[in-house]
């Protein structure tokens, strides 16, 4: 039980680790859906792995779904244009901090661990508001 | 008539001008949580939507909130389309050791047909140990215990690509014990599958 220097360098790993990759996965898409990254304009598949910063966007029969590594869940629906703008977790603490931001379309959220380690740890903004989610399941709705 | 005038006008623009909202669900087990409106219009605002089919116009100065009946069609589509819950399995050893216990057989089993049904999974695998033992020691075996379980998946056929194993030792103890205790619920891999 000795929590040494070793505990220490496991968790910074850990966090590091956290911080680099894979923050979610597409785990069902139809019609015309694209993950924006950088220049890049990928067309979402299930199975894909999401990075902090993607664009979700989807055209208008497109849709897509997907899970966090925090057990948040979305389900993006058509005419879309949103973005993971900030996502940081530590997995072993399991806490963190998640900005979406919705700029157009419509949005379906599960709220996950993030939600629940800190008040507003989890925030959703439109262009004309920033809503602070606190541990639920709900819509934002974006009309163009 | 240029204030009637004026009015029309803003009356016109308002109905033009399709508003953001926010719809608060009832959660999946039937509570519910809420959602705060910290800014709306550029204005920091606090408001707080608490009940559960409440829908909150956004944008306004003062965002109003009223109650919802039925969702709207593309609004329950929405709903329907979000992936299933994260899904927990609990795996046991005999001490010191990576072998199951045989009462895990049969959640190894369920274990797969989860994975299996679930398209674009994600599956994270974590070892644990009881006290018995070095740390360092304990951080060995439970990561062995971790990967154990992955090479199970593999050659079941699942893709590494999908699964992630770490071992966390004797640090997060199911049941708290004092060091050198012997305890087989703290001797486990918990499986995340997503």
């Amino acid at each position: 039980m000795v929590r040494g220097p070793l505990f220490l360098a496991l968790s910074i790993t850990v966090i590091a680790s956290a911080a680099s990759a894979e923050i979610a996965r597409v785990k069902s898409t139809s019609g015309n859906a694209i993950v924006q990254r950088g220049a890049n304009h990928i067309p979402a598949a299930t199975g894909q792995a999401l990075e902090a910063g993607d664009w979700l966007v989807t055209g208008k029969d497109g849709r897509m779904s997907l899970t966090f590594v925090d057990n948040t869940r979305f389900a993006v629906g058509p005419n879309s244009r949103i973005a993971v703008s900030k996502f940081e977790y530590d997995r072993t603490r399991q806490q963190g901090s998640f900005v979406t931001q919705v700029d157009r379309g419509s949005l379906a959220v599960v709220s996950g661990k993030i939600a629940k380690s800190g008040r507003d740890a989890m925030q959703v903004r439109t262009p004309n508001s920033l809503l602070g989610v606190r541990g639920t399941r709900f819509i934002v709705e974006v009309p163009k | 008539m240029i204030a009637r005038g004026a009015a029309a006008f803003l009356a016109l623009a308002l109905a033009g001008c399709a508003h953001s909202s926010m719809v608060l669900l009832p959660d999946e087990d039937g509570g519910h949580g809420q959602v705060a409106i910290l800014e709306s219009g550029g204005k920091a605002t606090d408001a707080v939507v608490n009940d559960a089919n409440s829908r909150a116009t956004l944008g306004g100065a003062q965002p109003s909130i009223r109650p919802v009946g039925a969702l709207k069609p593309q609004e329950a589509a929405l709903v329907g389309d979000l992936p299933p819950p994260a899904k927990s399995f609990t795996l046991y050893f005999l001490e010191g050791t990576t072998d199951m216990t045989p009462e895990s057989a049969p959640v190894l089993d369920e274990l797969r047909a989860e994975i299996a049904k679930r398209p674009g999974a994600d599956v994270q695998v974590t070892g644990h140990t009881d006290t018995v033992g070095s740390d360092t020691d304990n951080d060995a075996l439970s990561q062995k215990r971790a990967e154990e379980i992955l090479n199970l998946l593999a050659s079941k056929g699942f893709d590494r690509l999908i699964m992630s194993a770490v071992g966390r030792g004797e640090r997060e103890l199911k049941i708290p014990t004092a060091d050198n205790v012997s305890s087989p619920p703290n001797r486990r891999v918990e499986v995340i599958v997503r």
